[in-house]
């Protein structure tokens, strides 16, 4: 499948941004799962997946994809800290969104009992997020136990 | 109630932290639960603090074996962002020693295959080889671990004794093929050890994203170097070695048969390296955007992700190192085995726990 056919199925408007690292789209309504089902049936690779806050609040979700050698980068836009989980259709997704979880306290759905991945388990999540809050020096050795009550 | 087996985090064989727990039915592994995170330095973190030149040192460390390919990445992403071309003789000299850092950590991991499987000479022999790949980094870059050759726009030294690698190269590639393939590939005792263990099929290798050796020994072809080349890899002849049976006998093979290809690439590379200048000139910082960049590292494709608001310091860098997605493998490998076979069958996947946690 072409990449511009992927956009077609996916409903995306928006046309692929083609840089010298590959294609870039924006997608604000994206369904990241219909993404995940139809990279899965095409033989896609999965990458990796770039969390950062939004600049309009929420945070954006890049995910990137390998389709033939082709670099896919798809980013979506979520307005609180909750996403969709496709750990479950790509399970090689799992751990990039346990450690999105463990960065920015971004929850993603039907996955409330996954362990933390890079963080110990009485670290609160959002150690970026809460590092962020703090102000650019805080350490985040510190911030990773602001809640818990313990020793930096 | 079946027993469960922590191994880790620390442990006599392991240089790295990690945790696994076997849940044991006698002496078959049922299911596996991996812990990381315990040599998490929170690198991205602090990437977006720094300025790319401290960037630069900061992304070196990593991986302490892989450290070149980590700045080459970072570099590349920049490079992206300004849209500047690296020079020529820069670019092979980039592939010099990104091979020749694949070289060594190949042959690291062959020789810890080798003591593994109980095969003390071969280790011998292996970590004899990987130390004239070591002198060659040395004299090329006075380093033998963070070699610094990597800068946003070429490299920082350049190779005044070319004819020393290629005939390093050379003497790597014939022992190879003369003492340390042939064992590996028709050893009886090397075959009866890793023959059918910790099979990985091309179906799980693709769902769980494994990359590099890992998903090419489970028949997957995928290698950035041929499917999206960068510095000059479309000029170079060279093959990508895949095997289909996805079991360690096979991931052992084709690093093995990587080791020979690497050789040859850097004997293009020197035949081929022009006159020139070795960087483009200073460019941070970089204009404001996002750019991604992937190498095809020892372990499998280092990915970076960085994004500029156009000052001195990233956004946001994202790094994601092969371990990471080769890692959660090790519990489908170890499913069914022996408890015996769990050291092989993770050492099979070549471990990075510094890189996995950077």
């Amino acid at each position: 499948m072409e990449p511009d056919a992927i956009l077609e199925e996916l409903g995306v408007t928006a046309a692929w941004e083609l840089h010298g690292d590959g294609r870039w789209v924006e997608a604000p309504n994206l369904d990241v799962r219909a993404m995940a089902r139809l990279l899965r049936s095409v033989e896609a690779r999965w990458v990796t997946l770039t969390v950062s806050p939004a600049p309009g609040g929420g945070f954006r979700l890049l995910y990137h994809w390998d389709l033939a050698g082709r670099l896919l980068n798809i980013a979506t836009v979520v307005p609180e800290a909750r996403a969709e989980s496709i750990a479950d259709i790509w399970p090689g997704a799992d751990w990039a969104e346990r450690e999105a979880r463990d960065y920015y306290a971004l929850e993603f759905a039907g996955r409330d009992g996954s362990p933390a991945l890079m963080l110990r388990p009485e670290d609160e999540p959002g150690l970026f997020s809460r590092t962020q809050e703090l102000g650019r020096d805080a350490d985040p050795a510190d911030a990773a136990r602001v809640d818990a009550g313990g020793e930096p | 109630m079946s027993p469960v087996i922590p191994v880790g985090p620390y442990h006599p064989a392991l240089e790295e932290p990690y945790k696994i727990e076997l849940v044991c039915d006698g002496e078959a592994v049922r299911e596996a639960h991996i812990t990381v995170g315990f040599n998490f330095r929170a690198i991205e973190w602090l990437a977006e603090r720094k300025n790319y030149t401290q960037d630069l040192a900061l992304v070196e460390r990593v991986c302490g074996i892989c450290s070149n390919v980590h700045t080459l990445t970072f570099s590349r992403a920049l490079e992206q962002l300004a849209g500047v071309e690296v020079p020529a003789r820069a670019q092979h000299i980039r592939v010099i020693v990104h091979e020749a850092e694949r070289l060594h950590s190949h042959l690291l991991w062959a020789g810890i295959a080798a003591e593994v499987i109980g095969f003390q000479t071969l280790f011998m022999t292996c970590f004899a080889l990987r130390e004239k790949v070591m002198d060659l980094l040395e004299a090329v870059s006075g380093n033998r671990v963070n070699y610094a050759m990597n800068k946003p726009g070429g490299v920082t030294r350049d190779i005044v004794d070319p004819a020393m690698v290629s005939a390093t190269a050379q003497a790597i590639r014939a022992a190879m093929e003369r003492d340390i393939i042939p064992v590996f590939t028709t050893d009886r005792t090397v075959r009866a050890r890793c023959a059918g263990v910790g099979v990985l099929t091309r179906d799980e290798a693709l769902a769980w994203g494994a990359l590099g050796p890992v998903a090419r020994a489970s028949g997957l072809p995928q290698d950035i170097r041929k499917a999206a080349p960068y510095e000059i890899y479309d000029q170079l002849d060279f093959e990508v070695p895949v095997r289909p049976e996805g079991d360690v006998l096979a991931r052992i093979v084709v690093r093995a048969l990587e080791i020979v290809e690497s050789c040859r690439i850097i004997e293009q590379a020197v035949d081929g390296m022009p006159s020139g200048p070795i960087d483009a000139g200073d460019f941070i910082p970089v204009p404001a955007g996002e750019a991604c960049a992937r190498i095809e590292g020892p372990r499998g494709e280092v990915f970076y992700y960085v994004a500029s608001d156009g000052s001195d310091v990233p956004l946001r860098v994202r790094i994601r190192t092969p371990t990471f997605q080769n890692m959660p493998t090790v519990a489908l490998m170890v499913r069914e085995q022996t408890l015996a076979d769990v050291p092989l069958i993770q050492a099979s996947i070549d471990p990075c726990y510094s890189c996995t946690d950077r």
